[in-house]
């Protein structure tokens, strides 16, 4: 990984949202709007920048076309032939906010609906709607001409650096440009998390940790992140690689396995429900040893959805350069258990770390990056 | 190492399963109809490459392949069922069991498909916005992006990882490229893989009437690729699927290679997101990375299954790629969207199994609706009717919307 970029509810700078994760602060908030059963939320502050490309896409889009460029631009890579882009995100929604023409005289029973509304909305409406628009974009404007693929569902972030590592490893592009978003903060998301009970349904001043005996529910995020990878003798920083799987503790343990030799720092995926935590620490003390470090990136930052893989590299890669744990932000007294949350800053010589990410639907990712 | 399908399923216009597919297409026929899966007579495009099934419900796919079980309302995206019942097929034909459930899944798919109807009742028309808060939980406002391959999953009880890949209209090809890769770099022995999509409902087809894609007459030869005359697309929907697996796997446990997956190749154009590179540069070296790594001369294609989408950019922007990847040898070309219509996320998934037919019937695809071949789509197109020919190996194009190019090359098995 020679560059990245991202955009969180923690900041918009590496460094900035970095200071915040070391000195152990929560990116939740109460969120404005009214009337959805999850009331704590952890969103991007602010908005994208101004974009002609926002006539083809939405929000979390444009700042996945703001950290490609940022990263890429950082990396000091141009593009051509044999740069490829490979894309995570996590839904492909309908924006319904574009759509209220298209609702305006509809019927229940769903007859002329051209009529009664579709007319009239927007004809770029397909393309804000388009699975690959970003990916699109992203090529067209910096201009990479190789290989690539976008990635859906939950663990797209992983898939698509999955890809890439794959693609550079066959040689068939030079560097690769990773983008992933997600946010799970739509209207529609946010009526399913209530109804599902996986996220919290507990006002802010109430908000347990997760990896707490206590906790009720993670806090659900977004993020947009990306990073440059290229073939490890050109850049020896870090090497990452992923597996996934579909299931449950046992796919965790068949996914991570894989990739958890020697790894001593884990970032969990903090899914804030003692069970789930406590399985989740058993599958991998299983894999990396009891005395592993536990560290969660979701607990500041909220689940970030397809959007997690990639965060989690940079933030494992931050970790590992850095030689600094981050504390599990708002832990004080961990559930008994394996492995050692981190509540406290402190100072590690881990060379390898794990990420993993365990989704409500059952399916499970695992990255590993080292230094 | 020797990749090789063991097992095909399909779900298109012509019918249900890869035996509708190949004799709807040897017979040369097209399987483009009005629609009648909703009430689409005041669109714009009152025609689609729409799957024979109406009612696509949980009696209709339990008829199919036994119960699955699905959340209340998910079948109405229909490409879950189209889905389920290919790979249904491809695992069945492939002759997997138990020893195959350790397979990878790698499934290309489309949008998430938005239920609009369950939306008008929490319209509030003075504020025009959806009240949220009204919103009840027997209301089903969209279908999760991946329900489809997690359904495949779980009906063919796999224990792999699984894979979504939503490239557009690259998806189908980039998702068999993806599961030969596995393959090849040892990460999986077989691989379930394919893609499945449903645009024909009142929100893809209005999208994309109002973005101006489909063509404009309201006529069942409506999508004419490479013909002077042609104007647009024609919506379809469907599924295929197939089993790949390592060949000598494949002979160990006595299944039949369909084909062997011997190159891919995926570039971006770097151009546009709405329009494709007009000199078709970066689809020519698509082509070229997929014959590169099949290890073939470029004079052993035989057979090009084209992207072909009968727009008027696409058309001679792959005609100028091809001829610059082929320059003077003669190759046969075909598109089989004007009789099935265009997949969309499955596009190359329904194309690379209609391309088993060359080795399966040694008939090459004809290109429905085609009368007048646009000069500027200078090549061998096969007309209408399918053409009777012995080729040992096919290249199939898939090109997506925003620039997505992906080639594959598949030969009869040894």
């Amino acid at each position: 990984m020679v560059a990245r970029a991202w955009r969180t509810p923690l900041g918009d700078t590496i460094d900035g949202a970095m200071a915040r994760l070391y000195a152990g602060e929560r990116a939740a908030m109460t969120d404005p709007r009214i009337g959805y059963a999850c009331t704590t939320i952890a969103p991007i502050r602010g908005e994208p920048a101004h974009s002609r490309q926002a006539r083809f896409l939405g929000r979390m889009g444009l700042y996945g076309l703001e950290v490609a460029a940022e990263a890429l631009a950082a990396s000091g890579i141009a593009g051509g032939p044999r740069i490829g882009v490979f894309c995570g995100v996590g839904g492909l929604r309908a924006h319904w906010e574009d759509m209220m023409a298209a609702f305006s005289n509809q019927d229940d029973a769903g007859e002329r609906m051209w009529e009664r509304g579709l007319k009239d909305i927007h004809p770029y409406w397909m393309l804000r709607h388009l699975s690959n628009n970003v990916h699109a974009l992203a090529s067209a404007t910096l201009k990479l001409r190789g290989e690539g693929a976008t990635f859906g569902g939950a663990n797209a972030g992983t898939q698509a650096i999955a890809s890439a590592s794959r693609a550079l490893a066959d040689g068939a592009i030079d560097a690769a440009l990773v983008i992933a978003y997600d946010s799970l903060l739509e209207p529609e998301t946010l009526v399913e998390l209530g109804a599902r009970r996986s996220a919290t349904r507990v006002p802010l001043d109430r908000l347990v940790a997760p990896y707490a005996s206590d906790a009720a529910g993670f806090v659900p995020g977004e993020a947009a992140g990306a990073i440059v990878l290229v073939r490890e003798a050109e850049a020896p920083l870090a090497w990452l690689d992923a597996r996934d799987a579909a299931g449950d503790a046992d796919t965790l343990a068949r996914c991570a396995g894989a990739l958890a030799a020697g790894a001593t720092v884990v970032a969990g995926s903090g899914r804030a429900w003692p069970d789930l935590d406590a399985d989740e620490r058993e599958t991998l003390a299983a894999l990396v040893g009891d005395d592993a470090t536990l560290v969660a990136p979701s607990a500041a930052m909220g689940q970030l959805g397809a959007a997690t893989g990639v965060i989690q590299a940079i933030v494992l890669a931050e970790i590992l350069r850095g030689k600094t744990l981050p504390p599990i932000a708002g832990l004080s007294s961990p559930a008994a258990g394996p492995l050692r949350p981190v509540i406290r800053t402190s100072s590690t010589e881990a060379r390898i770390a794990l990420g993993v990410h365990v989704t409500d639907p059952g399916l499970a990712s695992a990255i590993r990056v080292s230094v | 190492m020797t990749v090789v399908i063991t097992g095909v399923g399909a779900v298109s216009a012509f019918g249900l399963g890869a035996g509708a597919l190949f004799a709807g297409l040897a017979a040369g026929r097209s399987g483009i109809s009005r629609i009648r899966s909703f009430d689409a007579s005041t669109f714009p495009t009152r025609v689609a490459g729409e799957v024979p099934v109406v009612d696509a419900d949980a009696a209709w796919l339990a008829s199919m392949i036994g119960d699955v079980p699905l959340e209340p309302g998910m079948l109405r995206d229909r490409k879950i069922g189209w889905g389920l019942v290919a790979a249904d097929e491809a695992w069945r034909m492939a002759g997997c069991g138990a020893g195959e459930r350790g397979a990878a899944l790698v499934v290309a798919l489309g949008l998430e498909q938005a239920f609009l109807e369950d939306l008008v009742p929490i319209f509030d028309p003075v504020a025009r916005t959806i009240a949220w808060d009204r919103a009840t939980p027997d209301l089903v406002f969209r279908t999760p992006v991946d329900r489809c391959a997690r359904a495949i999953h779980a009906h063919l009880d796999l224990r792999g990882p699984m894979v979504v890949n939503a490239s557009a209209c690259a998806a189908g090809a980039l998702a068999v490229a993806h599961a030969a890769s596995l393959i090849e770099r040892g990460a999986a022995d077989v691989v379930v893989c394919g893609g499945a999509d449903a645009m024909v409902n009142p929100l893809g087809l209005g999208g994309m009437c109002r973005l101006g894609a489909p063509s404009p007459r309201d006529a069942l030869d409506a999508c004419r690729p490479f013909d002077r005359r042609r104007d647009g697309l024609v919506i379809g929907e469907g599924a295929a699927m197939f089993v790949v697996e390592r060949a000598d796997r494949a002979r160990a446990r006595g299944a039949r290679p369909l084909a062997t997956i011997l190159g891919w190749g995926s570039t971006q154009d770097g151009y546009r997101a709405t329009a494709p590179r007009p000199d078709g540069a970066a689809a020519q070296r698509a082509m070229a990375r997929a014959i590169a790594r099949s290890g073939l001369p470029v004079d052993a294609i035989g057979y090009i299954n084209a992207h072909g989408t009968g727009t008027p950019l696409n058309d001679p922007a792959e005609a100028r790629a091809i001829r610059g990847v082929f320059g003077a040898h003669p190759v046969a070309v075909s598109s089989i969207k004007g009789a099935v219509g265009h997949l969309m996320a499955a596009a190359g998934a329904i194309e690379l199994a209609a391309s088993l037919l060359a080795f399966e019937r040694d008939l090459l695809p004809g290109t429905a609706n085609l009368e007048e071949r646009d000069p500027e789509c200078d090549l061998d197109v096969i007309g209408p009717a399918p053409r009777a020919a012995r080729v040992d190996a096919v290249l199939s194009n898939s090109f997506g919307f925003g620039g997505q190019n992906a080639s594959l090359v598949i030969a009869r098995p040894a």
